[in-house]
């Protein structure tokens, strides 16, 4: 690969990069908080490539005046390689190789961001798993405080789950929650409010899972829905997989959130 | 004159043509080929390798930065004198030096290759590779963080991790042999002044490394859409299974070490040394971190390598594991 396509790769990687982390695109793949590392890295990249082609162009123009004063005279196709190549010989260092052949595979993300534009995981990722309800810190005083005062509480779905099911609902009993989640197949036919949770990337997404009681119509897989109703005991607890319950006063059909993760 | 100009440039951009060419068949088959992603499947494949790529990259471009600082400021006779110059005593100063700098498995491994290129023992480079992105400080203190109430699982994730990585540099001292091992040569880098060899090393690496990171994480994307994680929790009960489960989940899952303590503590029905195995494997050895060294140090050292990393890691671990936790 010579130095030209090399800056030119790191040029489409860069801009590839910044273009998913000005835009809040990049939440579909990692957390908010690599945002400012990802545009660093970004134009890191974006000056190192600008910077090479720079250097191409202006030591192509330099060549050309140079040779055509010396030979005037170079119609095979690899003398300017070669002439590179040997690097030492005029008073520029250019290498011929900068990359392997396997640096090409790096138009693949590019091509994926800009082509393909891979959506947030959904239903298909989190029908082949269970729930996972994380057990609540054991360093915290107080791992449920109680919920803040208001008519209906938006809650996470995470977070509703854990009190469910490690807490017994204490702290939700009476309680009027709103939950906003998309809908994923359940084993027995039915379904749940799902949400998909990350540690570190997507690659890693845990599905966090809520039957909801009450709702006559079963809407499709993957449709974003807030569910506002009120805990119930049921579906287990004291347990990483159980998956509490929640009877719905309403249904609203809504868009994915910017932020498509826990 | 500029006719002659002109012949003597074209094979210089032949490589642009190349990618000319795909920009245009790729903005008028747009529609076709964003078409052929449309099943769920293959949707969730994609979002899997994004992520890996878009998670290692800001480490990555770290990782040459660094690597790229030490070929071009750092002199050669500053390792010579920082460094035993016996080199068995050489890996343990390397192995608790790396974990002085914060990086990730991805930037680890130019740094790796810029050391020994300065002529740092291999043994001794090697220990830093495994160590560095293993036990470093941002690395403890997320340990310490999604453990809360268990600082032994810290303690027990030093020892193990820093024991692997000692042992995997004695290891190469005894037995490895110089020809497996490509070292990345820079001579033909460097610039006029060190600024250039800064610029030219910093490219070069990263486009050494970053077609690897592609293949692992296109191999790891697969893995994940392809074996469901549920056949995990069958193995979970078993104490010996539940430990080779999870280093081989580290393996598949090829996430950032400063991310995997959090993602080891939702684990949580596997037993505390099967997360301590998944927390010392993750950053020392998995499939993105097997595609780097192939490309950097050369398949016939990466083949080698990696599946003694993996052996040694899960004994380490195992044996910290039983001891502390």
């Amino acid at each position: 690969m010579t130095r030209e396509v090399g800056s030119v790769i790191l040029i489409l990687v860069g801009g590839a990069v910044l273009r998913i982390s000005v835009t809040d695109v990049f939440l579909r793949y990692v957390k908010p908080d690599l945002r400012p590392w990802l545009i660093v890295s970004a134009l890191v990249l974006l000056v190192l490539g600008a910077w090479g082609v720079f250097d191409v162009v202006r030591e192509a123009r330099d060549e050309s005046d140079d040779e055509a004063a010396r030979e005037g005279d170079a119609e095979h196709g690899h003398a300017a390689e070669e002439h590179a190549e040997g690097g030492h010989s005029g008073h520029h260092h250019a290498p011929g190789h900068v990359g392997p052949r396997t640096a090409w595979l790096l138009v693949l993300p590019v091509a994926a961001i800009f082509l393909v534009a891979p959506p947030a995981l959904g239903a298909f990722t989190a029908e082949r798993q269970g729930t996972t309800v994380a057990a609540p810190s054991s360093g915290l005083e107080d791992p449920f405080p109680p919920l803040p005062e208001g008519v209906t509480v938006e809650m996470a779905v995470s977070d509703y789950s854990a009190r469910a099911v490690w807490d017994d609902g204490r702290t939700l009993a009476g309680r009027s929650v709103a939950l906003t989640g998309f809908v994923s197949a359940a084993p027995d036919g039915g379904w749940y409010l799902t949400r998909l949770a990350l540690s570190c990337c997507a690659a890693d997404a845990y599905a966090v899972k809520v039957k909801v009681l009450g709702v006559d119509v079963r809407p499709q897989d993957d449709t974003w829905i807030t569910v506002t109703g009120a805990w119930v005991p049921g579906g287990g607890t004291q347990s990483p997989d159980a998956i509490p319950w929640l009877q719905a006063a309403s249904v609203a059909e809504t868009l994915e959130p910017v932020q498509p993760y826990e | 004159m500029s006719s002659t100009g002109a012949t003597r440039a074209r094979p210089r951009i032949g490589g642009l043509e190349a990618i000319i060419i795909g920009t245009l068949v790729v903005v008028v088959g747009q529609r076709w080929i964003a078409g052929a992603f449309e099943s769920p499947a293959w949707q969730a494949g994609a979002t899997v390798f994004v992520s890996i790529v878009v998670q290692a990259f800001p480490f990555l471009v770290l990782g040459v930065v660094l690597s790229a600082a030490v070929a071009a400021y750092v002199p050669a006779s500053f390792f010579a004198r920082a460094l035993p110059r016996r080199p068995a005593l050489a890996v343990p100063v390397a192995g608790v030096a790396g974990a002085a700098i914060p990086g990730c498995e991805c930037a680890s491994v130019p740094v790796a290759g810029s050391l020994m290129a300065r002529g740092v023992a291999p043994a001794a480079a090697l220990a830093f590779l495994l160590s560095s992105p293993a036990i470093n400080p941002i690395v403890l203190v997320s340990t310490y963080v999604a453990f809360p109430g268990q600082p032994s699982m810290v303690l027990a994730r030093l020892l193990a991790s820093a024991a692997t990585a000692m042992i995997m540099g004695w290891l190469w001292l005894r037995f490895g042999k110089g020809e497996w091992l490509r070292i990345p040569s820079r001579d033909h880098l460097e610039g006029d002044t060190r600024l250039q060899t800064f610029r030219q090393v910093a490219m070069h690496d990263f486009l050494h490394a970053g077609g690897f990171l592609v293949i692992g994480g296109l191999t790891a994307a697969v893995l994940n859409v392809v074996v469901p994680t549920a056949w995990l929790d069958v193995l979970a009960d078993n104490p010996v299974l539940s430990v080779l489960a999870l280093a081989g989940l580290a393996v598949v899952l090829s996430i950032c070490s400063e991310a995997d303590a959090f993602v080891a503590a939702s684990l949580n029905q596997f037993s505390p040394t099967a997360q301590l195995a998944f927390m010392v494997v993750g950053p020392m050895i998995d499939l993105k971190l097997f595609a780097l060294q192939a490309g950097t140090f050369g398949r016939r050292f990466a083949v080698r390598f990696a599946p003694t990393t993996f052996v040694v890691a899960v004994l380490m671990a195992g044996a910290v594991g039983w001891w502390l936790l």
